[in-house]
């Protein structure tokens, strides 16, 4: 790529050998450059910012007519102004633009002494006062972020204004001259030389002032550039940008810092998040005794913890996840789980993201991301590039969840769903082989894969069909039907094309388009059956002993925990209670009976490094089912010193099914996990006067999909409208006290009536009281 | 000189697209719009489950285009978008006073 450093100099050079002849021999007068001029920047068309420094002359006005006639004469921009050192500092200290550019002065012509005296009394003022001005440049930078947006996404972007431009390196300078930061260093100053070029380009192209790198000038611009095109250009753009905005954030957070520093003046605490993961003052670090180079999934494990508590993985933490080895093929199921915890996360999850691939650790994990990477796409309905419009398109399907069978799975299709962009030809089709060999890669269960990559390849039907073909026609709705073939499946799509239009741009999903296709949905839905109930897994022959045995007794077996007795009501509840009190995370649970006796089993994973002493587990459900435990003491004293999630997570859902099952009432709950999750919702409904007679949970990333058969203290499925609604109430009001993020507020269609969804196993009763 | 403005059935876009082309028209504007007529929304019983829909998805086409090929387009444009049932929606024109192609500042006919 061409260079026009040495132009911009040459340019200074004479510039400033200009305005030393006009100035002449003078005494206790200096010429000052400000500014890009000081930073040695002069453009084709900059403006000139200079200084006139002078120690209280009287006929300082004369000397400056004679400056600045001449230049305006030439036809340059000129920003001047005539100042005494003190009446300068004074304005500094009370103009935040002043300031930052004397941070920058550079003598030009005149007395030295007085520029040096100037130089040292700004940067002087600018320490002293760096908590309350760094907070103002802190403020001006998010106005600045809200109003110009990203460098790196935008199709058009403002090279100087844009969040990850030339302002934010310059920012960074101005933090780092507080001595809170160190100065950029060769990365981000290689970035700012690129975009400072473009910047250079683009005025010589235009032969005017401009800083919004529009669409008709980019292939000029480019060409200017030596490079091949606009695409490589805006490329070349987004990764300067990225590596900027990442400093840049850094440098804020240091001296954001700096002032929490001051009000608290104490050790900073260090929390536990995961297994190897600790908050530190804001940040997420590694513990001490994490071992990047031995453990592989570390890094997914770091990135979901910060998603999912709303902080910003720390540099230097960054830098030793890159030792991480890679991850096996396929991998492991905990790192599954924590991308779909990460992506789960919704909105905080797009900057840990950023993050992950401004150190090559995104495409170390999904090597086919590599194509999509800073891939900018000539289209006025896409806001970002195709990597931020997935990352996007995740957090927006996260806000979904609740609306579908299989969060886990949304949440990979929306990550992947444009994945074939890298690839020549019709991207829904590339897009399948890709997401089938990325969900290969991830070890998704073939039938799970084969969805995921469905749902990629189906992406566009919806919105398709739904605006371009005659929906009273039953032969659309059949054939859609046909295409999509279940129900799982259709909800997956329909949520994917609302995440993906949000993504995508306020001119690609509007409620024109959400009313058409919600209404493609409800026809396609009424035509889809439910997918037939499957039959209960049988146990296995060593819990058919146990049962026979008739119990009490509970076994850990490696992540398994069987807990065998007589019916009794709440025993479900209680166990996993038990289990959360061992800071053990029911991954999934199944609970059905032989006879009169009850067997529940749990898959279980320690939240926090080694698990538990089995015996000890054992020991307190043998007290628990002789009722000599207080489960409820030991987990409310432990929700207490839970840290409170920031993820914004959608609201719990609660929905009573209707058609399930004719002995029982379904209660299916959807909601974000958290420890102790199950225990609660158990509790709510015991509480309710309700015995649960069958149970499935299962755990999708950090998504939980719980089904309770339940029959009132006669036995029997529940008929009256409000003990319904009862139900709904106390089991949101039992989620609304978990340490979960956003309002908690119970959503608007909670306690709707449902029909069934595909993976509902119809249990066999459990206890009857 | 007229303006045609067609509310159609978003699915018939494709269609009245095609047939005016056809016909020689070559610019024309489209907006999505929602509302109702005769058709008054409907209510729907799904499932058990009442669901109303107030205002109807359309898709507003508006066409500029000489006095005297005002009434051969609204022909071509309502031939394309029939389907026969309620809800095919409404073509209408009005006199239109100055027409002017902003790039070259053309009025009245040339501009159309």
């Amino acid at each position: 790529m061409t260079s026009f450093a040495a132009d911009r100099a040459r340019r200074t050079t004479q510039v400033d050998r200009w305005l030393a002849e006009l100035l002449g021999a003078e005494a206790d007068v200096a010429l000052v450059a400000v500014g890009g001029y000081g930073r040695r920047e002069l453009l084709p068309r900059s403006d000139l910012d200079v200084l006139l420094l002078h120690g209280g002359r009287d006929d300082i006005a004369s000397i400056a007519d004679r400056i600045w006639y001449p230049v305006w004469d030439s036809g340059a921009e000129l920003d001047h102004a005539v100042r005494t050192v003190p009446q300068a500092r004074r304005v500094a200290r009370s103009d935040l633009k002043v300031a930052l550019g004397l941070l920058s002065a550079r003598h030009v012509a005149g007395d030295p002494e007085l520029t040096e005296r100037l130089r040292a009394g700004a940067l002087e003022d600018w320490r002293s006062a760096a908590p309350t001005r760094l907070a103002e440049l802190h403020a001006s930078y998010d106005e600045r972020a809200r109003t110009s947006g990203e460098l790196a996404f935008l199709l058009e972007p403002d090279l100087k204004e844009a969040r990850g431009g030339l302002r934010d390196v310059h920012a960074i300078q101005a933090v780092a001259a507080a001595w809170v930061a160190p100065a950029p260093g060769p990365r981000v100053r290689t970035a700012y030389e690129q975009i400072l070029d473009a910047r250079h380009a683009l005025h010589e192209v235009t032969g005017r002032r401009l800083d919004r790198l529009v669409l008709e000038e980019q292939d000029e611009v480019a060409r200017a550039l030596g490079l091949l095109d606009g695409d490589v250009l805006l490329r070349m753009l987004a990764g300067a940008a990225r590596t900027v905005v990442y400093a840049v954030d850094h440098a804020f957070r240091q001296s954001d810092r700096l002032r929490g520093r001051r009000l608290r003046r104490r050790q900073a605490e260090r929390r536990p998040l995961a297994d190897g993961v600790v908050e530190q003052d804001g940040e997420v670090v590694l513990a001490r005794a994490a071992d990047p180079a031995g453990d592989p999934s570390l890094v997914l494990r770091a990135a979901a913890a910060a998603a999912q508590a709303g902080l910003p993985l720390a540099p230097r933490t960054l830098d030793r996840l890159t030792e991480c080895p890679p991850l096996p093929v396929p991998w492991p199921a905990a790192a599954r789980d924590s991308l779909l915890a990460l992506l789960g996360a919704g909105p905080a999850a797009v900057s840990v993201w950023e993050a992950l691939d401004t150190e090559g650790l995104v495409t170390a994990l999904i090597p086919d991301w590599e194509r999509v990477r800073n891939r900018p796409q000539r289209n006025p309905l896409h806001t970002y590039t195709v990597d931020r419009h997935l990352a996007e398109a995740a957090a927006h399907a996260a806000a979904l969840t609740r609306e579908v069978a299989r969060p886990d799975l949304l949440l990979l299709a929306a990550l992947l769903h444009d994945v074939g962009k890298g690839w020549p030809g019709d991207h829904s089709v590339t897009g399948e082989v890709v997401a089938r060999d990325v969900g290969r890669r991830m070890g998704l269960p073939a039938a799970d894969g084969e969805l995921v990559a469905a749902a990629v390849r189906l992406h566009l039907l919806l919105p398709m069909v739904a605006t371009r073909r005659d929906l009273d026609d039953p032969v659309t709705v059949k054939q859609v039907a046909t295409t999509v073939r279940s129900r799982v499946l259709l909800e997956l799509l329909h949520a994917l094309a609302i995440a993906d239009g949000l993504a995508t741009g306020p001119a690609a999903w509007n409620d024109w388009k959400a009313t058409l296709v919600a209404d493609l949905v409800r026809r396609v839905k009424a035509v889809l059956d439910g997918e037939p109930t499957p039959q209960p897994a049988p146990l296995r022959d060593d819990q058919l002993e146990l049962a026979a045995e008739g119990g009490p007794a509970a076994t850990v077996i490696g992540s398994e925990v069987t807990v065998v007795a007589p019916d009794r009501p709440g025993l479900l509840w209680r166990a996993a209670g038990v289990l959360a009190s061992h800071r053990l995370a029911v991954r999934s649970a199944n609970a059905t009976s032989v006879g009169d006796i009850a067997v529940s089993v749990f898959d279980v994973e320690p939240e926090f490094g080694d698990p538990p002493d089995a015996s000890l587990v054992v020991a307190d459900l043998r007290r628990m089912l002789q009722g000599r435990l207080d489960v409820e003491d030991r987990l409310d004293r432990r929700a207490r010193a839970v840290r409170p999630r920031s993820a914004n997570v959608p609201a719990p859902k609660v929905s009573l099914i209707d058609d399930a099952s004719d002995t029982a009432t379904v209660v299916e709950v959807r909601a974000h996990d958290a420890p102790g999750l199950l225990w609660r919702v158990g509790r709510a409904l015991g509480e309710c006067g309700l015995d649960v007679r069958a149970a499935r949970v299962e755990t999708l990333g950090a998504e939980v999909v719980d089904v309770f058969y339940v029959t009132d203290g006669d036995g029997k499925p529940l008929a009256g409208e409000d003990a319904r609604r009862a139900i709904v109430h106390s089991v949101l009001t039992a989620l609304g006290d978990l340490p979960l993020g956003g309002n908690g507020l119970p959503a608007q269609d909670a306690g709707t009536v449902r029909r069934p969804v595909a993976w509902v196993l119809c249990l066999r009763p459990f206890l009857t009281g | 000189m007229k303006l045609i403005t067609a509310v159609i059935k978003p699915f018939k876009l494709d269609d009245v697209k095609a047939a005016l082309q056809a016909f020689g028209v070559h610019g024309l504007t489209i907006t999505e719009a929602s509302g109702y007529g005769r058709q008054r929304g409907h209510t729907e019983v799904y499932r058990g489950a009442e669901y109303q829909v107030d205002l109807v998805p359309k898709v507003r086409v508006e066409i500029l285009c000489d006095d005297e090929d005002a009434d051969d387009l609204i022909g071509v444009v309502v031939k394309a978008a029939q389907t026969g049932r309620i809800g095919d929606g409404k073509v209408w024109s009005v006199p239109v006073e100055t027409i002017v192609r902003v790039r070259t500042g053309e009025r009245g006919p040339d501009a159309i």
